[in-house]
């Protein structure tokens, strides 16, 4: 077991190594120097080449690389080419909300998705082809799209909740909890689509399973075969369905922070990409590995746990 | 493997028989569902709405009208116009070939690498496999939004070039599915063949392999071109999209999202138009993959007597009162009379079968896969699988019809009075919980006692079946013991009511057979020690021989002999036992080992083709004429039982003899 | 080397084994790693001469397809040697492999699985002549003259596997492996898959076309009864180990290996009289009570089990010595 861990935090390094130096040479790529960017559109030829050589952009790649890892690794990922602020401090104020946004999206998605999964499972009938229906469309829903339609509905019709806008838990946890409703169901809605799916078809297989007949010839009560032995049996897929939707809503938030007005990592990405701010990129590109890297660990480890396959070995 | 599976599927399912249908036209019956028919027309739409966008609108995409701005529908603008006045119904069509031409653009090029990626991974072993894997592991390790908001920083909103990155992006993914089911499809003995055969790898891939995976392929293409669609809105909407004024869905729908103060209805016709497509494209992945697995309706929620009511409204065959062997004078334990199974459609599966078996004897239920033992032995607990129900007939047990008992009913009697042991020792154990929980919840439940007398209980019982070290085992999970081992729980799970009727489903087929005669000489003492009456399903002679005292043989959905194994066995009384007899290679005539086998010719017929006469005529070697009227079973001409052959007697009948001339020559040999 | 004669080479050549199989040690898992656990086939030496039927006998997990498997190309050899018609072929590369692929040709055990449901059967049958160079149109005719000298239409080239039964799927890969004239058949498990009156059909058919066509059979199965069908030679397997080699009436009538004694003993015979005589036998000689105790890597692979095992047994692995008219590996045979 701890050889096993010691292996996935190895190679979750060598994950976010790798990442950083395909980053790395991929914001290399972005068209204009940081001298251009910084100076602006006034600035000479030769005040850029002196800026730029001034932080080493001359440099050979390798040298560059190490100077930048070097210092990453002393937590600064360096300065905003756009307004010079230091790009931890901007990361460390925006990844609490992205963080929470993705992770309250995917508990959501996880108790409504499992939810409806089961029922459709167990009930079969026509609340299945409800169920099957709400993934269907679920599916098919843009965030972006349904985002507006919600606040169209809860603010600008029945003003329920605020249109947008973040508010900081520490401030005020009534106000934070509201400020979260909106954005969180908008991405819960695709991800509880996706779990209730999984979770359907995994709980079909449980429930066919051959061990399910020696539970009832053993009168084992339904209920008990249902909700013990079919649902542990299934939900091996069915955390790893949840895990992945938590990887996808992180990076769905991108688009969802812009709708809500939400101070997070993907607000901002999306204004460094726009920009051709590298070290913005970069530093929350490295940052997001550096999440998901954890979420596939805790992942793993809780397959072991759950698996007695791979618990015993 | 063995695969002797005929407890389900295998007989729920006749052999279609259609002629040849090409791949093609396989992937054209699966579209022609609802949703496959609704997602093709729908994108087709969209294509050619879009190209002949010019021929039927009045107005250019980017024209400013002069109609009123934000206007609702009108006669003039069918779905209203945007805040510069422009018609959205020809905006919309308009960018829809775009967006559906480069979304599909995206994932041919997904496909495009992880095809070939997939089947190289397949067909090389472990070491390429992790090396591909943990590659694409770590490409899988930043969300894809989040690469493709860097890449554009790289190249612009130069669509086509954007949605080629992201199918190399998405790729990864593609091959983590791909591969699943080329390992799969590698692992077949026909690729095993095909090396046989001389095939080089490649070949191998090209002509056994990727067939094989067009269908995922093609549910895959639906599904990254849907996620593509997707991303590339969400990009526009974000501001990477077609530079303005050409009009994009993203586009259009973020320019809506700033009106939706004064003009919400802007947020609809692109919103829905969107929706569609992408559940169009869902729509047919989902037509593809085939009818989806129906969550089974739960037999309880529809009464038994509404189900034999439709079955009996069906062809099913009047109950006629048939004899009932009973093999000896005493009173019956189990009494099974005119029993019909059949599935919900009306097909009979099993049709009118009758034995008893008095107390403390075990009867053995024999014949060929599809006979219908294995769902008459169900029939007996009450376990039948869904959309399998008794139709017919009654099973008297304890002065009881278990086919007339509710689920409630049927609760009480599960484990107490009746246990199941089932073919598969590995696959009838939850793999999830340790053999100590599993056994030690049986016998809390079926005995009601506290766990800490249960736990007592459950090492007697494994003691009792014959396992050494019972608290090792008890800690184990079923995947950590043998299967012999296995079968050995699970008998100890079945004793644990301490039942008098035990039903065991071909409990030895899947075990080695010096394994085998360890269990049938387990379940022979356990019967023995316990008085228990049992129930064996069995392909196998050798079985019956060891271990039944009387036996039912099976074919084609009937009984068509029953009596004591040793007159039975010894001394046939019908043409099918005979030639199954004569078949088995384990029966050794008076001149040792046999050269040649006797075979039957031809096939046990399906279900749906049960002709009415004699099922077994069109293979027997005696068939005549009057074969060809219903047979009913008639009492053997030797021995106590019954048979299903209208010429028994001239055909079997014998000088009565207490033992064959054959049987002694081998009872000395043995000696 | 020393010359030798015309006749003598003529000789030779009459009497040189079809297959030679010497030492063979197969360990799963990458050759780069240090072996762990038992081999899965440890040692196994063996010939089969012209026309000749060996068996290959023992239970799950004796190693019996795995060396069918590696004779036919389809898992790597860790040590020891395979020869076909005198040449070594263990460890061919693929292009050279293609030339065996008429020669030595195989039956596998799932009907269901062995054929690709896709192809028709014509296509599949014609598939080893394709490659050969035969042309289609040949291929076809005489994949249709093949399909007849199994028992099946001819018309059945141009049908799907899944119109045809399980006994009748496995007499169309009867048809693929002697489509090519092969001079031996790898036959692994060929009609454990079948009902009884099919299995009958199956290897009465395969017993016949070896008498017409001089055919050698490995054929490989876990029960002793079908393999005295077909086999004059049988070889006993237990855990990669050969407990017991000799000629089929000698091992199956005078068994010396306690292995071989009990797999003959637990195999029921379907005449109740017999069948109780057996199992008196059987119980009275048997070590009861299952226990995952496991096996000693320097002994006797079967002490465990072993009814006689002493503790020489569990020391000392007995090698394969003669004993009555076969040979044993048992300290005691």
């Amino acid at each position: 077991m701890a050889g096993f861990i010691t292996k996935r935090i190895l190679f979750g390094i060598l994950t976010i190594f790798v990442v950083s130096v395909v980053a790395f040479l991929l914001v290399r790529l972005m068209p204009g120097s940081p001298g251009a960017i910084v100076l602006g559109l006034g600035a000479t030829d030769d005040e850029i080449l002196a800026y730029d050589t001034s932080i080493g952009w001359h440099d050979p790649l390798a040298v560059q690389y190490l100077t930048w890892l070097g210092e990453a690794l002393r937590g600064n990922f360096g300065v905003s080419l756009l307004d010079g602020r230091q790009v931890n401090a901007d990361i460390a104020a925006r990844l609490p909300v992205t963080f929470s946004l993705a992770l309250a999206g995917t508990v959501m998605s996880a108790v409504v998705g499992v939810l409806l999964g089961v029922i459709a499972a167990v009930r079969g009938g026509v609340v299945d082809r409800i169920v099957n229906a709400f993934s269907a469309l679920g599916a098919a829903i843009p965030g972006f799209w349904i985002g507006i339609v919600f606040v169209f509905v809860f603010s600008v019709q029945t003003g329920l909740l605020p249109a947008t806008g973040y508010v900081p838990f520490a401030q005020d946890p009534a106000l934070w909890l509201q400020s979260l409703i909106l954005p969180v169901a908008t991405l819960a809605l695709g991800g509880a689509a996706f779990v209730a799916r999984q979770t359907r078809a995994s709980m079909i297989d449980a429930l066919a399973q051959d061990h399910m007949r020696t539970l009832r010839a053993t009168a084992m009560p339904e209920w008990r075969i249902r909700y013990v032995h079919a649902l542990r049996y299934a939900s091996l897929p069915i955390v790893a369905g949840v895990g992945l939707q938590f990887i996808a809503l992180f990076g769905g938030s991108v688009i969802i922070e812009q709708i809500f007005a939400m101070p997070g990592l993907g607000q901002s990405i999306q204004g460094a990409a726009a920009s051709n701010d590298a070290p913005l990129v970069l530093g929350i590109v490295v940052t997001t590995t550096v999440v998901v890297v954890i979420v596939n660990l805790l992942l793993e480890l809780s397959n072991r746990f759950l698996d007695p396959k791979l618990r015993t070995s | 493997m063995t695969t002797r599976n005929d407890s389900t599927v295998a007989i729920a399912t006749a052999p279609p028989r259609t002629v040849r249908p090409s791949r093609l036209r396989a992937i054209r019956r699966s579209l022609s569902t609802p949703g496959g028919i609704f997602g093709i027309s729908w994108l087709l739409l969209i294509v050619v709405a879009s190209f002949t966008a010019p021929l039927w609108s009045p107005y250019g995409p980017n024209e400013q009208t002069g109609s009123v701005a934000l206007a609702g529908p009108s006669a003039a603008h069918w779905l209203g116009t945007d805040d510069l006045g422009r018609d959205v119904l020809t905006r919309i069509f308009t960018a829809g070939a775009d967006a559906i031409a480069t979304s599909a653009l995206g994932a041919a090029v997904a496909l495009a690498v992880a095809i070939p990626l997939a089947l190289w991974a397949a067909s090389r072993g472990r070491g390429t496999e992790t090396v591909i894997n943990r590659v694409t592991e770590i490409a899988m390790s930043i969300p894809v939004i989040i690469i493709m908001l860097t890449v554009v920083g790289i190249v612009g909103t130069n669509l086509p070039l954007i949605m080629v990155i992201l199918g190399l992006v998405i790729s990864t993914g593609m091959y983590r599915v791909l591969l699943g089911q080329a390992k799969s499809l590698q692992s077949q003995l026909y690729v095993d063949a095909a090396f046989v055969d001389g095939l080089t790898a490649p070949r191998v891939s090209g002509r056994h392999v990727l067939p094989g995976l067009t269908t995922t392929i093609m549910v895959q293409f639906a599904l990254v071109f849907s996620i593509g669609l997707m991303i590339q809105t969400g990009l526009a909407f974000i501001g990477f999209g077609p530079p303005v004024p050409a009009p994009s869905w993203g586009g259009m729908i973020q320019n809506a999202s700033t009106h939706i103060y004064d003009a919400p209805w802007l947020m609809v016709p692109t919103g829905v138009v969107l929706i569609l497509t992408v559940f169009a494209a869902n729509s047919i992945g989902d037509a593809l993959s085939g009818p989806r697995e129906k969550a089974p309706v739960r037999s309880n929620t529809r009464s038994l007597r509404a189900r034999r009511a439709a079955a009996s409204a069906g062809n099913t065959e009047p109950t006629g009162s048939s004899p009932v062997a009973a093999p000896s004078a005493t009173e019956p334990a189990l009494s099974v009379q005119g029993l019909h199974v059949g599935l919900d459609d009306g097909t009979t599966l099993v049709s009118d079968v009758s034995f008893a078996v008095s107390a403390g004897r075990v009867l053995g239920l024999v014949g060929e896969s599809g006979c219908g033992k294995t769902l008459t032995s169900l029939s007996l607990i009450g376990l039948l699988p869904t959309s399998v129900a008794t139709t017919a007939g009654s099973i008297l047990w304890n002065g009881r019809d278990i086919a007339a008992l509710s689920e409630q009913e049927l609760f009480r009697v599960r484990g107490r009075e009746i246990a199941f042991i089932a073919q598969e020792p590995m696959r009838a154990l939850d793999p999830m919980f340790s053999i100590g929980s599993q056994l030690t919840g049986a016998v809390q439940r079926l005995r009601s006692v506290p766990k800490r007398e249960a736990g007592a209980i459950a090492t007697a019982l494994l003691e009792q079946v014959g396992i050494v070290d019972a608290a090792r085992v008890l800690t184990s999970y079923p995947h950590e013991i043998s299967g012999g081992m296995a079968q050995r729980v699970a008998i100890a799970i079945a004793l644990a009511g301490r039942p008098r009727l035990l039903i065991a489903d071909e409990p030895t087929t899947s075990l080695d057979v010096t394994v085998q005669a360890e269990i049938l000489s387990l379940l022979r003492q356990i019967i023995a020690e316990e008085g228990m009456t049992m129930v064996m399903v069995t392909h196998d002679l050798g079985v019956v021989a060891d271990i039944c005292d009387d036996v039912a043989v099976m074919y084609a959905g009937q009984i068509v002999e029953t009596g004591a194994v040793r007159s039975v066995l010894l001394e046939p009384a019908h043409p099918y036992t005979k030639a199954l007899l004569g078949a088995d290679p384990h029966a050794t005539g008076a001149g040792g080992p046999k050269r040649r086998l006797v075979s039957i010719p031809g096939q046990v017929p399906a279900p749906r083709d049960w002709p009415s006469s004699c099922r077994f005529a069109q293979r027997c070697d005696f068939a005549t004429a009057a074969c060809s009227g219903s047979v009913p079973l008639t009492p053997r001409p030797s021995g106590a039982g019954l048979s299903r052959c209208i010429r028994a007697e001239e055909l079997f009948a014998r000088p009565t003899s207490s033992l064959p001339a054959h049987a002694a020559a081998l009872k000395e040999q043995v000696d | 080397m020393t010359l030798l004669s015309p006749q003598s080479l003529a000789a030779d050549a009459a009497a040189q084994p079809v297959l030679e199989v010497e030492n063979l040690v197969i360990r799963y898992g990458r050759p780069t790693r240090r072996p762990t656990g038992p081999a899965a086939v440890d040692g196994v030496s063996f010939t089969i001469r012209p026309g000749e039927t060996l068996g290959l006998v023992g239970e799950s997990g004796s190693g019996k397809t795995t060396i069918g498997k590696a004779i036919l190309g389809l898992q790597a050899v860790t040590s020891g040697s395979i020869r076909f018609e005198g040449q070594q072929i263990d460890g061919l590369k693929p292009k050279a492999r293609r030339v065996l692929a008429t020669k030595l040709r195989a039956v596998f055990q799932d009907p269901y699985s062995s054929l690709n449901p896709r192809l028709s059967i014509g296509d599949s049958l014609a598939e080893p002549l394709l490659v050969s160079g035969v042309r289609r149109e040949e291929a076809l005719l005489r994949a249709e003259d093949m399909l007849e000298q199994v028992g099946l239409p001819r018309d059945a080239v141009t049908r799907l596997p899944r119109q045809f039964s399980g006994g009748q799927r496995q007499r169309i890969a009867v048809a693929r492996a002697l489509i090519t004239r092969p001079s031996l058949v790898v036959c692994d498990e060929p009609v454990s898959a079948l009902d009884l009156s099919t299995q009958a059909q199956v290897l009465n058919l395969l017993a016949d076309l070896r008498d017409e066509l001089g055919l050698s059979y490995l054929f490989i199965a876990h029960d002793m009864a079908v393999v005295r069908m077909l086999a004059q030679r049988v070889i006993v397997l237990y855990r990669g180990q050969v407990m017991e080699e000799g000629s089929t009436a000698a091992v199956m009538d005078d068994a010396r290996h306690p292995f071989t004694q009990a797999l003959l003993a637990a195999s029921p015979v379907p005449d109740p009289i017999a069948q109780a005589e057996r199992r008196r036998l059987r119980e009275s000689r048997l070590v009861d009570g299952a226990s995952a105790s496991s096996i000693s890597a320097t002994g006797c692979p079967f002490a465990a089990r072993c009814p006689m095992a002493t503790e020489l047994c569990r020391t000392e692995r007995p090698a394969l010595r003669p004993a009555a008219a076969s040979l044993a590996a048992c300290h005691y045979a």
